[in-house]
């Protein structure tokens, strides 16, 4: 226990000080260096985190499986994310340059603390630690455009984070101590079931809409849409996967939390809601979308509002919503590392200005529809898997209303996305970008397709050790 | 005292929400932090060293001092002393507050609470209530900071509800929200100045 608690803290203070030194040293080749070993200390950081399953370190954290895997997804887009940062950021002068390897240390550390956080304050701690990790990431590119999405961002998540922590005050009422605040999930778990039950609908009423601007669901969506369009593709890729992943994990830990108490019926409605919802915004949306990135975002806040939608149905749909969460985070980034190598070929992210992509890069074009397979649960996508489970929920629940809006409505998106994708991959620009035309290594596209071939391979085969963590996750929510 | 500072709190909020003079804004969310500093202080259960430097600096020193600060100085550099661009008139922003006050002394009364903890509630959520009126009704962005100020506020307000002692982890993070407000929107609210003062470049056509 005491060894664990000494890898964690060291885990910390390496990303603490090569944080400090790649932001202060404006060396190119160091940050290269340093950012690079840093990806390989967060992945054996993860090992050893797996290794010590369940012990809990320091009291603020614990290694418990949910994390651990959200942690696990980060440590292999942590890899694909780096790399394609290099390639994103190689021109940029070593001030920027050494700017964005630090906020992206940050970004990694800050996520890792939100997954392995034993209590609602430490989450939120973590949380914050994002938005200002993040903030310098979205801002990128000095820009009037990245100026706006940066202050939307912290904006919103600012407040977002303050409604969150009202939330978490209300915790606090019900417990009628807010010594207690900090103890465990585990702890506050026995104290919630004696509780008000009024307090515990407002506290999640409040946690849910605040985080909701991490996860990007519904009503907070907009903020992470705009910070999708503007931010480099590597960063827009963390942003849509990981970061939205510890939105979920907040709201998800929320709801387990209160699962035990009688307002489980409410949660899952505003669940519900707050999913329908999301996904009728992504539909309508994305149709209006003339921006390719902006469309991939109204896709998570689409593929957001299923998580919602599963986890709100209960049954089945717990595992379909922890399934989807994982093989979203793989499409989507591999989506928005394609994106980006698009605009280096085509110059412009403009959807009318884009076109012909088959010819100009028939590598990247093929990865394209590739993610929109994946993206859209077409089979052989293992996406598939996770939406059919949800659908499976509602007809176990006898919704079949719900089942008939959510169809309609992933028809809608799936009609939006193909029209738009194949005219990027197939048909002529409608108008000129007026930009030269650059030629990407087909090697750099690798990545897309591994990570594109592990959500295939979850539609054909889930591992016994895969689908065992997902039930240990979910096993003790109500059935 | 303590209830007379939560109701002189209750009414900074009506006159933010009506005025229009950005150095009233920046004086009254001052004035709001001497109070939150009054309050912390009377809700203190030991009186040691450490637990007033604490509040002292988490309200006296930031919400008294930095942040009216800051704002003074925003008001300065961007040379934009009133609100042009209000959605609403005062009159009715006066009256959809009034409504705000009202909903929050219901949902208050209805939360079955001690009468003591009645008023921090009543004036936490009216708080939440005016800080996102003020964001919503107003365009600029200077009234969009100072809305999450007075949110800020709110938390702060409820946090001193739930207990006389705090832990240092909770005031931590208020310490961290504060820092994040002050420094980076601050900075921000000059940049945005010098190239737009209007949000609109991202929309989806």
């Amino acid at each position: 226990m005491i060894e664990a608690a000494y890898i964690f803290i060291l885990f910390f203070a390496i990303s603490l000080v090569l944080g400090l030194v790649v932001g202060l040293i404006h060396s190119k080749p160091l940050a290269r260096a340093l950012t690079s070993f840093y990806t390989l200390v967060h992945i054996a950081f993860t090992i050893y985190c797996w290794m010590h399953r369940g012990e809990t370190v320091l009291d603020y954290f614990t290694f418990d499986t949910l994390g651990l895997l959200l942690q696990s997804v980060l440590s292999i887009l942590s890899i694909t994310t780096v790399y394609h940062g290099f390639i994103y950021v190689k021109n940029d002068p070593p001030r920027i340059y050494a700017i964005y390897h630090a906020a992206l240390i940050a970004l990694i550390a800050s996520m890792t603390g939100a997954y392995l956080a034993n209590g609602m304050t430490t989450v939120w701690i973590f949380v914050e630690a994002t938005t200002l990790a993040v903030a310098a990431l979205i801002y990128h590119d000095r820009t009037a455009i990245a100026l706006e999405a940066t202050w939307k961002y912290v904006f919103v998540c600012s407040i977002g984070i303050a409604l969150a922590y009202i939330g978490i005050l209300f915790l606090g009422f019900t417990v009628r101590d807010a010594r207690l605040l900090h103890l465990s999930f585990s702890s506050i778990t026995e104290i919630a079931r004696m509780a008000n039950p009024l307090y515990l609908k407002i506290a999640f009423v409040f946690v849910l809409v605040g985080y909701s601007t991490k996860m990007g669901l519904f009503p907070m969506h907009t903020v992470t849409v705009d910070a999708h369009t503007v931010a480099p593709p590597p960063i827009s890729a963390f942003i849509s996967t990981t970061l939205m992943n510890v939105g979920f994990l907040a709201i998800f830990r929320i709801y387990a939390l209160f699962s035990a108490t009688p307002i489980l019926p409410f949660m899952n409605h505003v669940l519900l809601l707050s999913g329908f919802l999301s996904l009728l915004i992504s539909a309508g949306y994305m149709l209006k979308a003339k921006h390719n990135k902006r469309m991939l975002a109204y896709s998570s806040l689409e593929n957001m509002g299923i998580v919602a939608i599963a986890l709100g149905m209960g049954g089945i749909g717990y595992y379909a919503a922890i399934l989807h969460i994982i093989l979203h985070s793989f499409a989507k980034a591999g989506l928005f590392y394609q994106m980006g190598q698009s605009y280096k070929v085509m110059g412009t992210y403009n959807l009318d200005e884009s076109g012909n992509y088959m010819n100009l890069y028939p590598a990247g074009a093929t990865a394209l529809l590739l993610g929109l397979l994946c993206i859209t649960a077409i089979p052989p996508s293992g996406m598939f898997i996770s939406e059919l489970l949800m659908f499976k929920a509602m007809a176990a629940n006898g919704d079949y209303l719900y089942l008939a809006v959510a169809a309609l409505l992933l028809c809608y998106v799936l009609y939006a996305l193909l029209t738009r994708v194949l005219h990027i991959v197939f048909s002529q620009p409608r108008t000129s970008s007026g930009k030269l035309h650059e030629k990407v290594n087909p090697w750099q596209t690798v990545s897309q397709f591994v990570l594109f071939g592990l959500v295939i391979f979850i539609c054909f085969s889930q591992p016994a050790f895969f689908r065992d963590l997902i039930n240990d996750i979910i096993q003790n929510l109500p059935r | 005292m303590t209830s007379m500072l939560i109701i002189v709190f209750a009414i900074s909020l009506i006159y933010l929400s009506v005025t229009e003079r950005f150095r009233i804004y920046a004086g009254l969310v001052g004035l709001q932090g001497l109070l939150l500093f009054g309050l912390s202080f009377l809700q203190l259960d030991r009186i040691t060293l450490a637990t007033v430097l604490f509040v002292a600096i988490e309200t006296l020193l930031f919400k008294v001092i930095v942040v009216p600060y800051l704002l003074f100085t925003v008001i300065r550099k961007t040379g934009v002393a009133r609100v042009h661009e209000k959605a609403l008139p005062s009159f009715y922003s006066l009256l959809f507050v009034t409504m705000g006050l009202l909903l929050s002394i219901v949902v208050s009364f209805s939360m079955n609470t001690t009468p003591y903890n009645l008023l921090f509630f009543i004036v936490s959520f009216f708080a939440v209530f005016t800080g996102l009126f003020l964001i919503i009704s107003h365009r600029k962005i200077f009234s969009h900071l100072v809305g999450f100020l007075v949110i800020e506020n709110a938390v702060l307000l409820l946090s001193l509800a739930i207990g006389s002692e705090i832990p240092m982890l909770i005031n931590l993070g208020i310490l961290l929200d504060i820092f994040v407000s002050v420094l980076i929107l601050g900075i921000f609210v000059m940049r945005l100045r010098q190239q737009t003062d209007d949000l609109t470049i991202l929309k989806d056509d």
